[in-house]
C-alpha cells in the first residue's frame, strides 16, 4: 500500500520551465516530437479541411473547392428534425448502457481471471473469451437471433421455468432493443478489452500480494487493494477515452438487429446519416453530423480530464 | 493507376506488333463466323494474341468477381479482341462509392452508377453515346428510337444503355420472375385445386388447409401464412394493394390508364380491406407473429423447411435459395413447392401480376466514363458482346461442355452441366456473362433456342418439380405465367418507379417519398398487429398524411404527364 | 521464521472459507462464460463444415448435419487468394512494427516528465480520436501524397494511433523515475534510455498493442477497397474474402443482382468458413504473445 502513496505522488508534476537549456537538453525528444506533429498534421488534420462540406451544397461535380456556400443550413437541418434528435437520444443512450456494462464486464473478467490459479485454465479460458472478438456482427447478430426468437433457447427456458406462458418476440418490443445491443457488445467483445487489463494486472508488483498475505488479507481485499489499484491509472485512462466515444455507439448491429416496430429506439445517427445522407446523395449531412459528433466528444473529454484532474488522477493530457 | 499503365503498355506491344504482322489479325476474325458487330470495329480490335485490347469496368451493385484467366472471358477476347476486368460493389453504397470516385477523378473505362448514376451524368464523368450508336448495328438494334430517345438526360444525350428487361424476338415466358401471392401445391392439391381468384378465398383455403392438417408429415408445425419485412424488403408487406386492384407494378404509385392520374395505393378502400384482411388473420394465428421482426435468413430457414404454406414475395427474393433446399430434403414430394395464384380483392378484376415484354428501366444502365482512351474499342466491345455467338458464350457457356446441342439445333444440358452451372468456383473459373452489359432475354436469332437457359423451355420443364407438373396441369397451365396470365405493359410511362427511385431528398416530393417509407416501416406492422384495427388504421393515416404524401404524388404526376408528351410523337 | 509460518497459516485458515466459495464461483463463472463465448465460434464451424443448402433450413448448432468441406474449398479457390494472403501478412508484419516503434516512442516522449509540450502534444493526439474528416477529403489527401494504387496505403496512414499511444503511456508512467534518474546520471541519452532501459520493461504493453495492430492489419479491408480497388497486385486477404461474401450474398437488391448470386453454397456457409479460415492464422500465433500478459512477468524485482 506504500506504493500506492507513491503512485500519487508520481502524478503531481514538476514545473519545468522553458528555457534553453532545458530545450538542449531535450533536444532528441523535440526532434522527435516535430515529426511526430508533422505526421499528425499531414494525415488527421489536414483532411479537416473537408469539414468545409457540412457548410455547402455539395456536388460531386463541383468538389469541394467549388460547390454552393449555405451556411449553418445543414446544421438548421438536422436539428430541426425530429427524427435527428431521436436518434441522437438512442445513440447517447445506448452509448452509455454500452460504455458502462462493456466497461465493467472487461474489468470484472480481467481481475477474476488472474484469481485463477492454474495458469494452463488461465490460458484456456483466456483464448476462448477473445474469439468471438473475430466474428463479424452479422454472424453474432444471427446467433442471438436464434436464441432469442420464438421457438429459440431463451424462449424455452422461459417457458420451462414457467416466467413466461407464452413465447416473447424479443424484437417487437422497443423496451428490450438497447438491452439485447449491450448483450451483444459484452458477449462479442468482453474478452479482447480485457486484454488491456491483464497485461496492466502483469505489472502489479507481485511482493505486493505477498505483503498484503502477511497481513492477513483475503482474496476479496487482495483484489480490492493490490489489484484494483494497480490498474487503476489503466482503467481511468480507458474510462476517459470511453466517455469521448458514447455518440458512436454503432451502426451494423443496430441495423441488422433492428426492424420497423422498433426503429424509434434502434436507429443510430450513423444510421440516419446513412439514410438521409448518403443515401439521398447528401454528403454533407453525414459531415455536419460527423462534427456534432466530434464536437459534443471532444467537450465530454475535457470536462472527463478535468475531473480526473481534480481528483488528482492519472488524465488524457 | 497501375492497370491502366498495364492496359496502355499492352497497347503500345498491341500496335507494335501489329505493324510487324501487317493485318494479321483479320484471318482468325474471318474464321469466327456470326461474330455480328466485329465489322463495324475495324481491325484494331481482331484478336491475335498480344493484341488483346484491356478495359475496366466497376458496377455499383453487388456481384460475383471471376477469375483473372477465366476461360469464356478469354474466349470471348479472342473473338471481341478484348476483355474486361469487372469490379463490384463491396461494403459500400452505391452513392459512395461513386462519390469517391468523382472526388477522384479517374474512372475505370465502364460503369454502371447504380443509385449513383445520375450523380455520374451530373458531373460530366460519362461520354454521350448518341453520336456514336449508329455505327455500331447490334447497338443500334438492341432499343427502338423510342427507347433510346427515354433514355436521354434533360441535356438530349443519351449516357447510359440499360443492360435488362430487353427481349429478342418471342418472349419466352416460363417463370413468373415477379411479386404474387404465392401457395404451396399441397394445399392446392387438398381442396382439389380449386379456382382462387381473391384475398378472401385464398385466405379462406389456408385457414381451412391449415385446420385440417396443423402439422407437417414429420410432425412440425405448419406456419400458415408469413410476412418478409427486412429491410428493404417489406415490398412484401406494403404493395400488394396495387395489384389487388388490377394494377400492375409502378411500384410507387397506380397510374389510371384512362384519366393519366397517378393514384396513391396506399390510402385507397383496397389498401385497407388488405390490411385488415391481415390484421384479422393476424388474430386469428393465421399471420406468422416472427412476420415483422425475422431477418431475410430466418425468412428463407422458414420457407427451406416447408412448414410456410402462403406469402406474398417475389420469385427471385426466394426462389432460388429455397427451391434447392426443398428438393434436397424431398419436401417436393410432399407439395411444398409454391406457385403464384392470380388474386385480385374481387372476382372479375383482371389482374396484372404478370406482365409481358420487357420493363425499360431508365434510372441506370451501362455508360462509358471520360477516363476510357478508346471509346471506340469500347463500343466496338459493347456491340461485339451482343452477337449471337458471343451472347450464346455467356449466357450458355461453350458447346459440349456447358450444353450440348441435338438434331434440331435445340440446346440442352446434362445434370452434371447443370450442377456446373450453379457452382460458385466453377463459375469463376469458366463462365463469364459480363452480366451488367446489355444482353438479352427472349429468343435466340436462331429462332429455336432461348437466349438464355432459365428461358429454354425444355430446360424449364426438366427443372420443374413433379408436385408443380401436377398443379400445373390441374389448372391447364403449362408454366408459372400462365397460373396468372398476362397482360401487356400498360402504356409508354411505365414503370414509374424508374422515376421515383431516383427521388432524393432535395425536393419536396422526394423528402415526403422518404418519409412515407419511414412511416409505413413502423406503422404497417403495428396496423396488423393492433387489436382494435380501426383505431390504428386511423393513427396511421393520420401520420400518413403528416408526410405530405401530395408534394410525392404531384411531382409523380409531373413524370407521368412529360413521359406520355414524349411518347406522344410515336403513336 | 518457524514463528512467521504459524502466523500465516492461521490466518489462512480464518479466510480460507471465504477463499473457498471464491474459487468455486469463480471458477463456476468462468465456465459459464466460457460456454457462452465459444458457443458462437464452434456454432460458426459447425456451419463452415455444414452443407449450404441444408443449412439455410436452420437449426444447427454445434455439429453439422450434413458434412462438407465444399465451402473451405469454395474460399480456397478463390482466385487471387494467394496474392491477398502474402500482401496480408506483409501488411501485418511491416504496419505492426512500424506502428508499434512509432507509438512505442511517442509515449515514450509525453511520459517524460521533464518534457516541454507533455500536455499539449497528449491533447494534439488525443483529439485526433475523435475527428475524422470524412471518406472523400481523406481519399483526396492520399491520392495526392501517391499513396493510393500502393502496399504503403496500409502502413503509413494508421501508424499511429492516440488510443494505443495512451496505453502504452500509462504503462511508462508506471515505471519509477528511479530507473530514468540513475541511468542519466550514467550519461544515458534519452535514446538510450527507451531502447535499453524502459523498452524491455514494456514487454507486456508492446505485446498488447502489437496485438492490437496486428489483428487489426490482419482484418482490415476497407482501405484495400477504397484506394487499391483498381490495383489487384496490392489485394489483401480480407478484401478478396469480402468480394466472395458480397458476391455470393443475398443482399442484391434487385432480380439481377440474386440471379447473379444464386448457387450451391450460401452466403452464410461460406461466410462461417471464410472467417474459421480468418481466425485459424491468429489462434496459432497468439500463445507467443499471450505468455507475455497472462502468465505475468516478475519484474517487481527490478521496480525499486
Amino acid at each position: 500500500m506504500a506504493s500506492m502513496a507513491k503512485r500519487k505522488q508520481k502524478i503531481k508534476e514538476p514545473k519545468i520551465e522553458i528555457t534553453w537549456k532545458e530545450i538542449k537538453r531535450q533536444k532528441v525528444l523535440l526532434i522527435w516530437s516535430a515529426a511526430i506533429v508533422l505526421y499528425g498534421i499531414i494525415f488527421y488534420y489536414l483532411p479537416l479541411g473537408g469539414w468545409i462540406m457540412a457548410f455547402q451544397n455539395y456536388r460531386p461535380k463541383d468538389g469541394l473547392f467549388h460547390s454552393q456556400f449555405v451556411g449553418l443550413a445543414k446544421f438548421q437541418q438536422l436539428f430541426s428534425d425530429a427524427t435527428f434528435l431521436r436518434v441522437i437520444r438512442n445513440t447517447l443512450s445506448m452509448g452509455v448502457i454500452n460504455l458502462v456494462v462493456t466497461f465493467v464486464m472487461a474489468i470484472v473478467f480481467a481481475i477474476l481471471l488472474n484469481e485463477i490459479k492454474s495458469n494452463g485454465g488461465k490460458k484456456v479460458v483466456q483464448t476462448i473469451s477473445y474469439l468471438p472478438h473475430f466474428l463479424s456482427w452479422i454472424i453474432v447478430t444471427g446467433i442471438l437471433h436464434d436464441a432469442l426468437s420464438g421457438t429459440g433457447i431463451v424462449n424455452e427456458l422461459l417457458l420451462k421455468f414457467g416466467i413466461l406462458d407464452q413465447p416473447l418476440n424479443f424484437f417487437a418490443h422497443p423496451k428490450y432493443f438497447w438491452p439485447i445491443v449491450a448483450f451483444a457488445n459484452v458477449w462479442k467483445e468482453t474478452g479482447w478489452n480485457a486484454i488491456i487489463y491483464l497485461s496492466a494486472i502483469t505489472a502489479i508488483d507481485p511482493s505486493l500480494y505477498e505483503a498484503a498475505s502477511m497481513d492477513g488479507a483475503g482474496r476479496w481485499s487482495k483484489i480490492r487493494y493490490v489489484t484494483l489499484p494497480g490498474i487503476k491509472p489503466t482503467i481511468i485512462i480507458l474510462l476517459l477515452m470511453n466517455v469521448g466515444n458514447v455518440l458512436n455507439a454503432g451502426f451494423e448491429i443496430q441495423y441488422l438487429l433492428g426492424n420497423g416496430l422498433v426503429q424509434s429506439v434502434s436507429q443510430t445517427i450513423d444510421i440516419y446519416v446513412l439514410k438521409w445522407g448518403i443515401s439521398q446523395n447528401d454528403f454533407a449531412i453525414g459531415t455536419a453530423a460527423g462534427i456534432f459528433k466530434s464536437l459534443v466528444s471532444i467537450v465530454l473529454i475535457v470536462i472527463a480530464n478535468m475531473i480526473a484532474k481534480r481528483s488528482g488522477e492519472e488524465r488524457l493530457f | 493507376m497501375k492497370a491502366k499503365k498495364l492496359a496502355a503498355l499492352l497497347l503500345t506491344a498491341a500496335v507494335a506488333a501489329g505493324t510487324l504482322a501487317g493485318c494479321g489479325g483479320d484471318s482468325t476474325q474471318a474464321d469466327s463466323n456470326d461474330v455480328a458487330g466485329v465489322e463495324g470495329t475495324g481491325g484494331d480490335s481482331a484478336g491475335s494474341n498480344g493484341e488483346m485490347k484491356h478495359f475496366t469496368a466497376f458496377f455499383a451493385v453487388p456481384g460475383s468477381e471471376i477469375n483473372d484467366d477465366n476461360e469464356i472471358m478469354l474466349k470471348i477476347g479472342e473473338l471481341t479482341g478484348a476483355i474486361c476486368k469487372e469490379t463490384w460493389l463491396t461494403g459500400q453504397t452505391a452513392q459512395e462509392a461513386v462519390g469517391t470516385l468523382i472526388a477522384g477523378g479517374e474512372y475505370p473505362d465502364f460503369i454502371d452508377g447504380g443509385d449513383g448514376a445520375a450523380q455520374l451524368y451530373e458531373a460530366g464523368a460519362l461520354i454521350p453515346l448518341d453520336d456514336y450508336i449508329d455505327q455500331y448495328p447490334n447497338i443500334k438494334e438492341y432499343l427502338t428510337e423510342e427507347e433510346w430517345d427515354k433514355l436521354r438526360q434533360d441535356d438530349g444525350h443519351i449516357y447510359w444503355i440499360q443492360q435488362f428487361g430487353n427481349i429478342y424476338g418471342e418472349e419466352k415466358a416460363t417463370t413468373h420472375n415477379d411479386e404474387a401471392f404465392w401457395i404451396q401445391t399441397r394445399v392446392l392439391e387438398w381442396a382439389g385445386y380449386p379456382e382462387v381468384h381473391t384475398m378472401d378465398q385464398y385466405f379462406d383455403l389456408i385457414e381451412s388447409y391449415q385446420e385440417a392438417n396443423p402439422t407437417m408429415e414429420d410432425g412440425m408445425e405448419n406456419i400458415p401464412y408469413t410476412i418478409l419485412c427486412d429491410d428493404w424488403r417489406y415490398f412484401c408487406l406494403e404493395n400488394a394493394p396495387q395489384f389487388l386492384d388490377g394494377y400492375p407494378n409502378d411500384g410507387s404509385v397506380i397510374v389510371d390508364p384512362d384519366t393519366l392520374k397517378v393514384i396513391d395505393y396506399n390510402t385507397t378502400p383496397t389498401a385497407k380491406r388488405y390490411f385488415q384482411k391481415l390484421n384479422e388473420e393476424y388474430q386469428k394465428g393465421i399471420v406468422d407473429p416472427e412476420s415483422f421482426t425475422q431477418t431475410y435468413d430466418e425468412y428463407i430457414a422458414k420457407l427451406s423447411t416447408g412448414r410456410v404454406l402462403g406469402m406474398i414475395d417475389q420469385w427471385w427474393d426466394f426462389a432460388y435459395n429455397v427451391n434447392d433446399a426443398l428438393k434436397q430434403q424431398g419436401l417436393d414430394k410432399q407439395g411444398c413447392n409454391y406457385v403464384p395464384l392470380p388474386i385480385t380483392i374481387e372476382e372479375g378484376i383482371k389482374n396484372q401480376w404478370h406482365n409481358s415484354g420487357g420493363v425499360l428501366n431508365v434510372s441506370s444502365g451501362l455508360a462509358i466514363t471520360t477516363s476510357c482512351e478508346d471509346v471506340e474499342g469500347a463500343l466496338a466491345f459493347v456491340d461485339a458482346l451482343l452477337g449471337q455467338e458471343v451472347h450464346d458464350l455467356r449466357y450458355w457457356g461453350i458447346e459440349g461442355v456447358d450444353y450440348e446441342v441435338d438434331e434440331n439445333g435445340e440446346f440442352y444440358k446434362t445434370e452434371e452441366m447443370r450442377m456446373n452451372a450453379s457452382d460458385t468456383a466453377y463459375k469463376a473459373s469458366h463462365m463469364c456473362s459480363y452480366s451488367y452489359f446489355p444482353n438479352y432475354s427472349g429468343t435466340s436469332r436462331d429462332n429455336i433456342n432461348a437466349m438464355s437457359p432459365q428461358f429454354q423451355p425444355k430446360e424449364f420443364y426438366d427443372a420443374l418439380s413433379e408436385d408443380v407438373q401436377k398443379c400445373f396441369e390441374a389448372y391447364g397451365a403449362e408454366t408459372y405465367v400462365d397460373m396468372l396470365g398476362t397482360s401487356e405493359a400498360p402504356g409508354a410511362w411505365y414503370p414509374m418507379y424508374s422515376f421515383s427511385s431516383n427521388m432524393t431528398t432535395a425536393t419536396e416530393g422526394g423528402m415526403a417519398w422518404a418519409k412515407m417509407d419511414e412511416i409505413k416501416h413502423e406503422y404497417l406492422p403495428k396496423v396488423v398487429m393492433a387489436s382494435d384495427f380501426e383505431s390504428a388504421w386511423e393513427e396511421y393515416m393520420g401520420v400518413y398524411e403528416g408526410c405530405n404524401p401530395q408534394a410525392f404524388l404531384d411531382e409523380m404526376q409531373e413524370e407521368l404527364d412529360r413521359r406520355m408528351e414524349a411518347a406522344e410523337k410515336y403513336k | 521464521m518457524g514463528i512467521g509460518m504459524s502466523q500465516k497459516e492461521m490466518k489462512r485458515r480464518k479466510t480460507s472459507f471465504g477463499d473457498k466459495i471464491f474459487t468455486v464461483c469463480n471458477v463456476l463463472f468462468m465456465i459459464a462464460f466460457v460456454v457462452i463465448t465459444l458457443y458462437p465460434v464452434l456454432n460458426t464451424l459447425a456451419i463452415s463444415l455444414n452443407d449450404g443448402t441444408d443449412a439455410l433450413r436452420g437449426g444447427i448448432y454445434l455439429f453439422p448435419r450434413k458434412f462438407t468441406m465444399k465451402n473451405y474449398i469454395t474460399v480456397l479457390e478463390k482466385d487471387n487468394l494467394v496474392t491477398g494472403a502474402y500482401i496480408t501478412v506483409a501488411r501485418t508484419v511491416v504496419g505492426t512494427v512500424f506502428s508499434l516503434v512509432t507509438n512505442a516512442v511517442l509515449a515514450y516522449i509525453v511520459s517524460r516528465k521533464r518534457f516541454l509540450f507533455k500536455q499539449q502534444l497528449s491533447l494534439f493526439w488525443v483529439v485526433t480520436m475523435y475527428v475524422n474528416g470524412g471518406m472523400i477529403p481523406t481519399f483526396l489527401l492520399f491520392k495526392g501524397l501517391h499513396l493510393t494504387n500502393s502496399f504503403w496505403v496500409y502502413v503509413i496512414p494508421g501508424m499511429i494511433s492516440a488510443f494505443n499511444m495512451l496505453v502504452i503511456r500509462t504503462y511508462m508512467n508506471g515505471i519509477p523515475d528511479s530507473l530514468e534518474e540513475s541511468a542519466q546520471l550514467d550519461g544515458a541519452g534519452y535514446m538510450t534510455i527507451f531502447w535499453k532501459i524502459i523498452s524491455p520493461l514494456c514487454k507486456p504493453v508492446y505485446a498488447t498493442v502489437a496485438l492490437f495492430v496486428a489483428v487489426g492489419q490482419w482484418n482490415s479491408w476497407f482501405d484495400a477497397m477504397l484506394y487499391n480497388r483498381m490495383s489487384s497486385e496490392y489485394t489483401t486477404l480480407q478484401y478478396e474474402l469480402m468480394k466472395l461474401l458480397s458476391s455470393v450474398t443475398n443482399q442484391g437488391n434487385s432480380a439481377e443482382a440474386m440471379k447473379n448470386a444464386a448457387g450451391t453454397v450460401t452466403p452464410t456457409s461460406v461466410r462461417a468458413a471464410a472467417t474459421i479460415l480468418t481466425m485459424l492464422p491468429i489462434v496459432c500465433l497468439y500463445p507467443f504473445l499471450q505468455r507475455y500478459f497472462v502468465t505475468g512477468l516478475t519484474i517487481g524485482g527490478v521496480k525499486e
